[in-house]
């Protein structure tokens, strides 16, 4: 009897580190609503990836690499903007089913700097953090669902004040879901932010397990 | 002149230059607007290629300008190494464009830090190699050089799942393998196996040897892409030159039409084609052939439409097979793959070609007032040249079949802008590479390094250019051109020894390779103050004669009389 009891001690002891563990990495996948503008927190390369996640899991999104509250006060279409130099716009929403105008109610962005990126566009560090809070001030003043991936890896992240430092403290905080890969959270501060926060928080292991969590979120 | 005849003159050149100027988008570069919208890669490296039988001295040559302009230049020499059965061989993510402030520590060190966690069976016996921000050269006189292609958006991968990126690649082919077709298959079949992509797109590889030369592209597979998939984590392509060819790769994939049952001069991925036709980017029922640089990096434009910033692909062409005529409005995609060129290159001419500024061209970068007074190629950027200021290193890789290879493989390396720097030898099999070459980065200025040696100078090039240049070349007729000549005597001093003793052969080299780096770092630095005196205050001093020209700076009358139309344009006269 004694050896039974110290054998469920031990399960006990093991699943509470396992969820201990586990449990801010994987919380229940919050609900969002349709229709979505993705964007860039940095304009890496990673937002493409998001698209591509969006499209393979069926769900339309307007996309543009740096919109501005003009563009989300405009809703879907993105006021007819046309990609440009510097300047990327593309409208895949069923407009059927959400007509040019209608307001976004989710905003996905891809956090991760990238210095050829900004530089393509014509911002700097400084004026990309200055928009993405112009369009989170937008969004909670709006009661528009921020959700923020971070699929870049050790490559989007860095020291203590570095871009990518810089564009993950202007977009995750005000998150409402936070999904990231386990080689981003490798130190754990995707978790500590959510926790602060209180924000429920995804780790996942390949960018393509972003395609059942979209399909989830936007059920 | 009274104010009138000023004022109507005035008017008279300004309707001139605004009928010039309202016409020029139409006649030569479409919309001046192309000019800034292409990716940055196309600032990236140019790759020039030389088969056997098109080089003087048959041997096969390949270049990597390394035009970054914010990465590491730091090199590595890497051992031969034996390897215990069960040994692994550990694979680590590394950005080719990263860099960490030296307080940090080496790249060459630091990158080792980004762990892939994939573990590979090592092979009984790595080669030897010198590495920057690729592999260059093995003692088995495997040499490569890369430029960036990139490829068509939805293919990149930017996560972190694939385990290689294009520089571990070059590293792995390095320690491994000993011929150009060996180790495109072996980078292949790891990138299929374990992914590609993560700090790297589209990527191109001159991969050559003593025999033959190919061009080796390769793409990630789009970011959903997982090991588990049990599909490939990459697509791949390559293509011999010729050997009585030379080619060229300058940001944009070369490889069309492909024959794959021909396999001495194609090989791929097996899902080459049926990849592209799952993802869209190829029909086959268009009742067109299936071209891999079409489908899977499509690049727009001529070097006219995007006024020379894709005139490279064109001015190589313009230089070694001028008797081809073609037109700079050729679309870049419509190019030959390779070509004879008019007459068979030395390694000498492959280095003037990274030297070049389309001199002369419809591109020439010094034309009209764009160079200024002193004729400075660097004032005024629109066309993207074969020399770019960006540029860290150039290597001119060189396998020469007819002797061993530790003496056979060349890099030549020079630092920085090639028309200021210096090319020098590092063969094949020295056991390491100059302390100055190890270390320096672009925000510290370290006069231990090599690197900023050639940047002294070219700063103070670019005072007087076009005077100074002549000091420059003085100096790399001394250094450079003496070393090209007499190559041959090191290698049959080398030879000799190494056919009593290995050891004492390479010895030999190191002695001489490294002994010749530190002497031309040192003239550099010194050949940098020279100039400083000379060109300082523009008065061109004489520090033999103790005097200085007082007729100079010369400015040309065209400038002059330049300036007198800018102020009579721009600065009216106030009265």
């Amino acid at each position: 009897m004694k050896a039974f009891r110290n054998f469920l001690a031990v399960i006990s002891f093991l699943l509470l580190i396992l969820f201990s563990s586990s449990v801010p990495a994987q919380a229940a996948v919050p609900k969002a609503k349709l229709p979505i503008l993705t964007t860039s927190a940095g304009q890496s390369n990673d937002v493409t990836t998001v698209n591509i996640v969006l499209e393979e899991a069926g769900l339309g999104y307007d996309y543009c690499d740096v919109p501005d509250i003009d563009m989300l006060k405009a809703g879907v279409g993105l006021a007819d903007k046309e990609s440009g130099p510097g300047f990327h716009a593309e409208v895949n929403t069923d407009l059927a089913k959400y007509p040019k105008g209608t307001p976004y109610q989710t905003v996905i962005f891809a956090v991760g700097a990238s210095l050829k990126g900004m530089g393509a566009s014509g911002l700097t560090i400084e004026t990309e953090e200055a928009r993405l809070k112009r369009i989170i001030d937008y969004c909670k003043q709006n009661k528009i669902c921020i959700m923020a991936v971070h699929v870049g890896g050790t490559a989007l992240r860095g020291a203590p004040g570095s871009d990518n430092e810089r564009m993950i403290d202007a977009v995750m905080p005000f998150a409402d879901y936070i999904i990231v890969t386990k080689d981003s959270n490798k130190d754990g501060r995707f978790t500590t932010i959510a926790k602060s926060k209180n924000i429920p928080l995804t780790e996942i292991d390949f960018a393509l397990d972003l395609v059942g969590i979209m399909k989830q979120v936007f059920q | 002149m009274n104010s009138k005849k000023l004022f109507i003159g005035s008017i008279m050149t300004l309707a001139v230059l605004i009928l010039v100027f309202s016409l020029l988008p139409r006649t030569r570069q479409g919309t001046t607007e192309n000019l800034f919208v292409d990716d940055l890669s196309q600032d990236a490296c140019t790759v020039i290629m030389v088969a056997k039988n098109a080089s003087v001295d048959g041997s096969t040559i390949a270049t990597h300008t390394c035009d970054c302009g914010v990465c590491d230049w730091t090199w590595r020499h890497v051992d031969a190494a034996d390897h215990k059965p069960g040994e692994m061989r550990k694979i680590y993510h590394i950005n080719q464009y990263k860099t960490w402030p030296p307080q940090e520590g080496l790249k060459w060190d630091l990158y080792q830090n980004d762990f892939t966690g994939l573990e590979i069976p090592e092979v009984p016996h790595t080669y030897a190699y010198h590495h920057g921000m690729f592999g260059y050269m093995n003692e088995q006189q495997l040499g490569i050089g890369e430029s960036t292609i990139g490829c068509v958006k939805k293919l990149y991968n930017n996560t972190p799942t694939p385990a290689f990126d294009i520089t571990m690649l070059t590293l792995i082919a390095m320690e491994r393998c000993r011929t150009a077709r060996e180790a495109i298959q072996l980078m292949g079949s790891l990138a299929e196996k374990y992914g590609y992509g993560y700090n790297d797109g589209g990527e191109m590889l001159a991969v050559h040897d003593p025999n033959e030369i190919w061009v080796f592209e390769i793409m990630p597979v789009g970011p959903l892409w997982t090991p588990k998939s049990g599909k490939p984590g990459a697509v791949w392509c390559a293509e011999r030159v010729p050997d009585d060819h030379v080619s060229v790769c300058p940001n944009e994939s070369r490889i069309g039409e492909i024959d794959l049952k021909n396999k001495d001069y194609h090989m791929a991925s097996a899902h080459v084609v049926s990849f592209a036709v799952e993802n869209g980017l190829y029909d086959p029922k268009s009742g067109k052939s299936f071209s891999w640089k079409r489908a899977y990096s499509p690049a727009e434009g001529s070097a006219t439409s995007t006024q020379g910033r894709r005139g490279r692909l064109w001015r190589f062409f313009n230089i070694v097979a001028s008797s081809l005529n073609i037109n700079p409005d050729t679309p870049d995609m419509d190019y030959p793959f390779s070509a004879k060129p008019d007459k068979k290159i030395s390694v000498q001419d492959v280095m003037n070609m990274t030297r070049d500024r389309a001199q002369g061209t419809l591109f020439d970068r010094v034309k009209g007032l764009r160079g200024g007074p002193f004729g400075n190629p660097n004032y005024y950027g629109t066309t993207r040249t074969i020399s770019s200021p960006t540029v860290e290193y150039t290597t001119i890789t060189q396998c020469r079949g007819w002797l061993p290879g530790p003496i056979g493989g060349i890099t030549w390396l020079s630092f920085g802008l090639q028309d200021t720097s210096c090319y020098m030898p590092l063969y094949a099999g020295i056991t390491d590479v100059p302390a100055s070459f190890k270390i320096g980065d672009h925000w510290v200025l370290n006069r231990d390094s090599a690197r900023w040696a050639f940047d002294y100078v070219d700063f103070h090039t670019q005072v007087a250019y076009n005077a100074a240049i002549e000091d420059v070349k003085k100096a790399q007729a001394e250094w450079e051109a003496k070393a090209v000549a007499g190559i041959g005597e090191i290698d049959k001093q080398a030879l000799e020894l190494y056919n009593k003793s290995k050891t004492e052969g390479i010895a030999y080299l190191d002695g001489y390779c490294l002994t010749n780096a530190d002497n031309v770092v040192k003239a550099w630095w010194k050949l940098g103050d020279d100039l400083l005196v000379r060109y300082n205050k523009l008065s061109y001093y004489d520090t033999e004669k103790r005097t200085r020209e007082r007729n100079k700076p010369a400015y040309p009358d065209w400038w002059k009389k330049a300036i007198k139309v800018y102020d009579a344009i721009l600065e009216p006269e106030e009265k």
